[in-house]
């Protein structure tokens, strides 16, 4: 019995094997142009305010949908699904929470993960994007549910329509794997 | 073989020995990230692969891996011609159907072994056993009978629809190695024996 239990701990298989330099640098190049796009829209949009946060939650995505293209994790119902109904969870979370940063930040960051679970929109970012609509400042707040619209589907489209385009432009690349 | 961590007791179906080197490399071909272990791969591999046996047992029926040219006697072939028959095809077991193709019974080398007064383990090996016991040939009681004195009646018959699970459970059930498949007027379709159910199931690559 405990036994298994610390079988377990100690891990039950291996890491899958390093990509080849073609993959790393379409990653690297598809990531540039993807945060390129939004941070200019945002550098435009929202100067020197705390709204610039949110580009840590596309900087997530990044990593999914340049870097690794065919996981579930990184397809468009995901990469909209996910930032979408996470940023309303969080302003609901500030809205209807009582006035307690850490309660409002927990739970709209837990609401997020079981809501991308149950509509398949499972997107890591998305916690970012909830966490940041509780504790990104007083100009976010008084976004309400603007905040899902822009800049976070806003943000979310630019990255997806970049990803479109680089994400095809190698043979051995393809991208998404599925839409809905 | 493998035992997969994770999947406590659960193992690769028989002829399946996937390793997960084979998993590793096999991702190594595939260009990008696969955000999967090999060890997830590997267990869910094992899982669809006894989905698909069961799958196919269950689709799979007698009509698709039965012997259609079934080498059957009549009701009144002597058993001298029945024992040739069996002999020269090297088989272990005949049906016997009557002028209008129906089923009538099967006769096998046990029904033979019965009838020389084999008692117990009903094989070759106890019948020369009886023989050296006794006094000559023990054939001579039944020269001259016919097929339908000594065949096994009524047969444990399938239809053509009979998937091939319900056929390998009534072989094992009735230790029998041979099926006949008959139409609902009990007319004989073909035979399924133990080889034909080995061969649908994998079991022999060499045909």
């Amino acid at each position: 019995m405990m036994g298994r239990y610390f079988r377990k701990i100690a891990g039950t298989t291996q890491s899958p094997p390093r990509v080849g330099l073609a993959e790393i640098c379409w990653s690297g190049l598809g990531s540039l142009l993807g945060i390129m796009a939004v941070g200019y829209l945002h550098h435009q949009l929202f100067e020197g305010t705390a709204m610039l946060l949110l580009i840590g939650s596309f900087g997530a995505s990044a990593v999914l949908i340049f870097g690794a293209i065919k996981s579930p994790l990184a397809q468009p119902r995901n990469l909209l699904g996910g930032h979408i109904l996470s940023a309303l969870i969080g302003v609901s979370a500030y809205q209807l929470l009582p006035p307690c940063p850490w309660l409002a930040a927990a739970v709209a960051v837990s609401v997020s993960i079981m809501v991308m679970h149950a509509t398949r929109t499972l997107h890591p970012p998305g916690g970012a994007t909830a966490l940041i609509a509780v504790i990104g400042g007083e100009r976010v707040h008084n976004l309400g549910y603007l905040y899902a619209v822009l800049p976070v589907a806003a943000g979310a489209l630019i990255m997806l329509l970049v990803a479109l385009l680089i994400n095809n432009l190698s043979s051995e690349r393809s991208y998404p794997e599925f839409w809905v | 073989m493998p035992t997969n961590d994770k999947g406590a007791g659960r193992s690769a179906p028989a002829g399946i020995d996937l390793k997960e080197e084979d998993i590793y490399e096999a991702m190594r071909k595939i260009p990008g990230y696969l955000d999967i272990t090999p060890g997830d791969f590997k267990e869910i591999y094992l899982l669809a692969y006894q989905q698909a046996v069961a799958r196919l047992q269950r689709q799979v029926t007698a009509e698709d891996v039965m012997t259609r040219e079934v080498v059957a006697v009549r009701p009144d072939t002597p058993l001298a011609e029945v024992a040739e028959a069996m002999g020269h095809k090297g088989i272990s077991g005949v049906p016997v159907v009557d002028e209008a193709g129906r089923l009538a019974g099967v006769i096998s080398e046990k029904d033979f072994l019965r009838q020389m007064g084999v008692t117990g383990p009903q094989n070759f090996m106890a019948l020369v056993a009886s023989c050296l016991r006794g006094k000559g040939c023990v054939a001579l009681p039944i020269k001259k009978q016919k097929a339908q004195d000594l065949m096994s009646t009524p047969a444990v018959t399938v239809s053509p629809e009979t998937p091939l699970k319900k056929i390998a459970e009534i072989c094992a059930a009735r230790k029998i190695n041979r099926v006949p498949v008959t139409d609902a007027a009990g007319h004989l379709q073909g035979i399924v024996t133990r080889g034909d159910l080995v061969k649908a199931t994998g079991g022999g690559s060499e045909s």
